[in-house]
């Protein structure tokens, strides 16, 4: 029993990255109407400028963290305005083939500025365990539980509770109609963009503790996360952070008691999609999407 | 004075031309009308004026030109309501009438007139915390319309709000609409293939066909006018 609470703990922590990606996805595809493809590799690239302040400009983590929040910020509303924007009047294609393009551009950068040599990265959580009856956890599951719901619930208040957040909800239903009712719909989505690229940047800070930090690393992230995102309901928001965790914890599940698994860990991203194909075959959009229905 | 004047004004969607050098001009305090057929630009002239589709030619809003972006004539007071309502389905009615006032830099009175708005449509007031989907089409045309009030617009344009309801709930919005005409002194652009309706409410109408004002003078003379019973009034 005590392994399977670690496990469901360590599962959670996972789900939490992803659920931090996921978040960021369903927030572009709201906004824009596309999956951003280069939604990882822009949190695997905030993550490099986290390890260069920390490590060769000697900031502490946290103080790392924000910087690196408000740079994400800056530059995810710049990729909207300078790519994402001139490109959309072509039509989503051009602008899903723009995101694949970005992947490999973030991917090719980081290489370069910081070599393909794997780095660690250090956790800003204590080292050490909790001990809760015979079950052991670590600091490092916990912190990123408590980071990724804090992270969750700020992007929630923040559209429900403010007002910024209700333009940025109208602007994604009806661009057109908003500008109507005097709101900046390209500003609204610029903030959209900012705020995913600030939600993958938290997603691979919290991640590349664990996977060491290197330009690939985030790959199998966004694999995850978009896996959750279309379980959730790509649309959904809360549909794509429980997918989230849904999925971390069924992962976790997997490679424990299942032998295959267990014995051939490459086993593991097939086994979890293919699992996912078999649930989006019964709910094509989704455990939480809805069709939308409407009155004419 | 004329509150909203348009001279010459061209409007194109891509190659083909939808409007050629249309003329009209509303008094403050107005109720205007432009009628025609399908197709005839009556939905284009009301974008080219609230800056959804580029155009040409002079439009001059209380003695200024206007500006080019939709959200900054919004701004400057001008409220559309589209075609088709264009509720935001997802959002809570209370939502909806909030998104209306976003804009506006007076936030505690803004978020006053959402509540009086609000009170002076009982029957979506009701529904505030319902997902504005789910109103009926009557509904939706009036939290259309509560939307753009919040707004404080100096000018309303409405796009077919008579589209797709039944006669009753029609009449129950126009004469909200004549109230806030008579009693606020709103003035008000309506575009309307229900002619009949549009003529009764409006003191002048425009008559659209193919892009061009063929028939305009007062609404009451229009009724009369043998073209316009043969062609929009049909007896």
């Amino acid at each position: 029993m005590a392994q399977f609470w670690q496990q469901v703990v360590s599962g959670l922590a996972n789900g939490g990255t992803y659920a931090t990606l996921a978040l960021a996805l369903v927030l572009i595809h709201r906004a824009t109407g596309v999956v951003n493809f280069a939604q990882g590799e822009m949190g695997m690239f905030s993550t490099f400028i986290a390890w260069s302040l920390i490590e060769n400009h000697g900031m502490t983590y946290w103080l790392g963290f924000a910087i690196v929040l408000l740079i994400s910020f800056a530059g995810g509303s710049a990729v909207y305005g300078a790519v994402i924007k001139p490109l959309q009047r072509g039509g989503e294609l051009a602008v899903v083939v723009a995101t694949i393009a970005l992947l490999v551009i973030f991917n090719g950068l980081a290489g370069w500025i910081w070599t393909p040599e794997v780095k660690a990265f250090q956790s800003p959580f204590p080292k050490s365990l909790i001990t809760i009856g015979d079950v052991v956890i670590s600091w490092q599951d916990v912190g990123t539980i408590i980071v990724s719901l804090a992270c969750v619930a700020i992007v929630f208040l923040f559209f429900r509770l403010t007002r910024t957040g209700l333009m940025m909800r109208a602007a994604a239903l009806r661009p057109g109609t908003s500008r109507l009712m005097g709101i900046r719909v390209t500003l609204m989505l610029a903030i959209g963009w900012g705020l995913a690229a600030a939600l993958s940047a938290v997603a691979g800070m919290m991640a590349a503790p664990v996977l060491t930090l290197e330009p690939n690393f985030m790959l199998p992230v966004l694999v995850y996360a978009f896996a959750a995102a279309v379980l959730g309901g790509i649309d959904s928001p809360v549909g794509a952070v429980v997918g989230a965790y849904i999925l971390g914890v069924g992962i976790s599940m997997l490679s424990t008691y299942v032998d295959y698994i267990t014995v051939a860990p490459e086993l593991q991203l097939p086994v979890a999609l293919g699992i996912l194909l078999v649930i989006l075959l019964f709910r094509p959009s989704g455990l939480f999407g809805r069709t939308v229905v409407r009155r004419v | 004075m004329a509150l909203l004047e348009l001279e010459g004004v061209d409007a194109r969607y891509g190659p083909i031309k939808a409007l050629h050098g249309v003329a009209l001009s509303i008094d403050e305090g107005q109720m205007v009308s432009i009628l025609g057929a399908n197709g005839a630009g009556k939905t284009t002239t009301l974008r080219a004026i609230s800056g959804l589709v580029r155009k040409s030619g002079k439009v001059v809003f209380a003695g200024k030109p206007l500006p080019r972006a939709a959200e900054a004539i919004a701004r400057l007071g001008i409220a559309h309501v589209p075609e088709g309502r264009e509720i935001y389905g997802e959002l809570t009615v209370w939502e909806n009438i909030l998104v209306g006032s976003c804009f506006r830099r007076d936030r505690r009175e803004a978020r006053r007139d959402c509540e009086q708005v609000l009170e002076n449509f009982p029957r979506i007031a009701d529904r505030r915390r319902q997902q504005a989907g789910t109103l009926s089409g009557g509904e939706q045309q009036m939290l259309a319309l509560a939307r753009a009030l919040v707004a404080k617009p100096k000018l309303l344009l409405l796009d077919e709000p008579s589209l797709g309801l039944a006669p009753t709930v029609v009449s129950a919005f126009y004469d909200v609409v004549t109230k806030l005409n008579r009693d606020a002194g709103l003035t008000v652009l309506i575009v309307e293939q229900n002619a009949s309706i549009a003529l009764d409410v409006t003191e002048k109408a425009y008559v659209l066909e193919v892009g061009r004002v063929a028939l305009e003078g007062p609404s009451a003379e229009l009724r009369e006018h043998e073209r316009v019973r043969a062609s929009y009034l049909g007896y």
